[in-house]
């Protein structure tokens, strides 16, 4: 049984298809990227397997059991977690309470009786990101860069048995995502399997060991890193024909 | 050994009292303000016995706009219509004595029960809309049990109302009675205030504020927003069918002025001038508000009644472009400050004690 089965999805606005009939699995201890140029439906399709969109046809199936069209909590609740592209902080809260409300979900407070354990945990979250410093200052006031690894820290609070990442490395500097890096092989030897969308393909290529690519909602190529940067038709899509 | 014990006890309670309420110059200020409200109609006198009916009307509006506040200020449902708990709390206590002769000890927590359905009730509706449309939706509810009323007016009594309900302490003389009264609410308003300020620092607290960041956000933390809209609309209907049904036998009538528009803008301006999103900010802009209309506006400045609302408008202005978060948050806030300076400054002074013996 594979972890994620994502099977002829597609989700349409109006007269565009911004996924189309997508169909790939993702197995327990694997990292996959998910590439394609901007518009190309990465985003819309981890809408699409969260429950933030239903799509038009097609079926998502998550450890055998069919989650399409679910509502986001009940499928946050199941095992699956999500990051944002854009950050999405609680800007009025402290940041170690940005952690202690997925902690509050069912699942994220299965393990947890008292709000002195949830501070705990959510500490030991941050920790994990390297947020610890910054843990009472009020989300608001926080920079982009720790913003993402708020957002991290966030999804995993949550104990999912799948992480899909959007553009974690958005905006960070060389050093952020040097750091990055470091946590994101971390929490996969940690047990956690992850879907990431990514533009810096050097960072992305250095993690995941099978890489999907999308254009125009549709996927064009599958394979390992190596394959994929030598596959005619990616090259062609992200560099135009003729070269 | 028994009187060691009691000294034991005693030192504990001062120590817990000095490190949490002394050494925190907000929470000190609050200790001192809740004290002041104690000891005034002691120290007013008979003679002040306006005062004391003006402050009783204060701690029931406290009490309704902090309620008002947990929904708006901290979960993010705008909400027009918080008369309608009001008028519900009003009506179900007056119509439970009038049809079925119940005391006051019984009609009152029965209304709260009606109170909280109603809450739950109204939240459905309330789940799917947001800003603006949101705001319209709970408009009209108090304006539909209004319609209600009239309509089985031979029941709810029409424009006159229920009247002729059981006061609190009907065995005491005309002073001590308000006395008694402003005691009784003064103590419901603490009580409601520690429930509050305890559902504010829970989880659930912290929940709610996150559904009024981003909705969105809260989803993907694996939250149900409308397990959590629903017990906002609750707890907040509650407190606020709480102070209905207490004013009603306050003042022996429950009528349509329990429904009026002017009250459902009142938790408004009130929060607006005390701080929204917390606890103390609706508590201290209901007495600032009550103080200004009832004493300030008719007896120190005696200005004709037309003006008030004038004054407010201006007063609001100023104090949306001044103190945007509230006074009581202003306040709050500065003497936060205060604290960290002089905390610094003592670090400092060690520091420097400390150059000064190595030096030597």
């Amino acid at each position: 049984m594979h972890l994620l089965e994502v099977e002829n999805l597609t989700k349409r606005f109006g007269g565009l298809a911004a996924v189309n009939d997508v169909s790939f699995s993702v197995d327990k201890g694997e990292i996959v990227g998910l590439i394609g140029p901007n518009g190309a439906g990465k985003t819309t399709l981890f809408h699409l397997i969260t429950g933030f969109l239903k799509p038009d046809s097609g079926t998502v199936k998550f450890l055998g059991e069919n989650i399409t069209g679910l509502e986001p909590h009940k499928i946050v609740n199941r095992g699956i977690a999500r990051t944002f592209q854009v950050v999405r902080p609680f800007r009025h809260l402290p940041v170690i309470a940005n952690v202690m409300v997925p902690l509050s979900s069912p699942r994220g407070s299965k393990k947890i009786e008292w709000l002195k354990t949830t501070e705990r945990k959510a500490l030991d979250m941050l920790e994990e990101v390297g947020l610890t410093e910054m843990m009472l200052e009020p989300a608001e006031n926080v920079a982009h860069g720790d913003l993402k690894r708020l957002e991290m820290a966030r999804a995993i609070a949550t104990e999912p048995e799948l992480l899909l990442l959007d553009e974690p490395f958005g905006g960070l500097n060389p050093i952020e995502t040097e750091y990055l890096v470091k946590s994101i092989q971390r929490l996969h030897l940690d047990g956690h399997n992850m879907i990431i969308v990514e533009h810096k393909l050097h960072a992305l290529m250095k993690l995941v060991q099978r890489v999907i690519v999308l254009h125009y909602g549709q996927k064009i190529a599958e394979g390992s890193p190596k394959e994929i940067a030598n596959d005619k038709k990616v090259i062609e899509v992200y560099m135009g024909k003729g070269v | 050994m028994r009187t060691k014990m009691v000294t034991t006890l005693l030192r504990r309670a001062y120590l817990s009292f000095a490190t949490h309420i002394l050494d925190v110059p907000p929470r000190l200020l609050a200790f001192l303000s809740f004290f002041l409200l104690l000891t005034f109609p002691i120290s007013i006198g008979r003679s002040g016995l306006t005062f004391v009916v003006m402050l009783t009307n204060a701690n029931i509006l406290a009490m309704f706009a902090a309620s008002w506040d947990l929904l708006v200020g901290r979960t993010g449902q705008i909400s027009m219509g918080h008369a309608l708990f009001y008028g519900v709390g009003a009506y179900a206590t007056a119509l439970l004595f009038v049809y079925y002769g119940l005391p006051i000890w019984i009609t009152i927590p029965l209304s709260l029960l009606v109170g909280t359905l109603i809450a739950l009730l109204v939240g459905f509706p309330c789940l799917r809309v947001k800003g603006a449309y949101l705001a319209l939706v709970t408009l009209a509810f108090p304006i539909i049990l209004v319609g209600l009323l009239s309509y089985f007016k031979d029941i709810t009594g029409g424009e006159r109302g229920v009247y002729g309900l059981p006061r609190f302490f009907p065995f005491l003389g005309f002073y001590e009675q308000r006395v008694a009264n402003y005691y009784l609410t003064l103590l419901l308003l603490l009580i409601s205030a520690i429930v509050l300020y305890k559902v504010a620092n829970s989880k659930t607290g912290i929940v709610f504020v996150s559904i009024l960041d981003d909705e969105l956000a809260s989803k993907a933390s694996g939250i149900n927003i409308t397990k959590y809209k629903l017990l906002a609309f609750a707890i907040s209907g509650f407190f606020a069918t709480l102070a209905g049904s207490l004013n009603a036998h306050l003042l022996s009538v429950a009528n349509k002025a329990s429904l009026e528009v002017t009250l459902s803008f009142m938790p408004i301006i009130i929060t607006i001038l005390g701080g929204i999103g917390t606890v103390y900010g609706p508590i201290a802009g209901a007495y600032i508000l009550t103080i200004l209309d009832r004493y300030v506006l008719k007896t120190v400045v005696d200005i004709p009644t037309e003006w008030h609302i004038i004054i407010y408008i201006l007063f609001i202005i100023v104090l949306i472009i001044r103190w945007p978060r509230g006074i009581a948050r202003f306040v709050t806030e500065k003497l936060e400050d205060l604290q960290e300076e002089r905390e610094l400054e003592e670090r400092g002074k060690h520091i420097w004690k400390r150059e000064k013996k190595k030096k030597k």
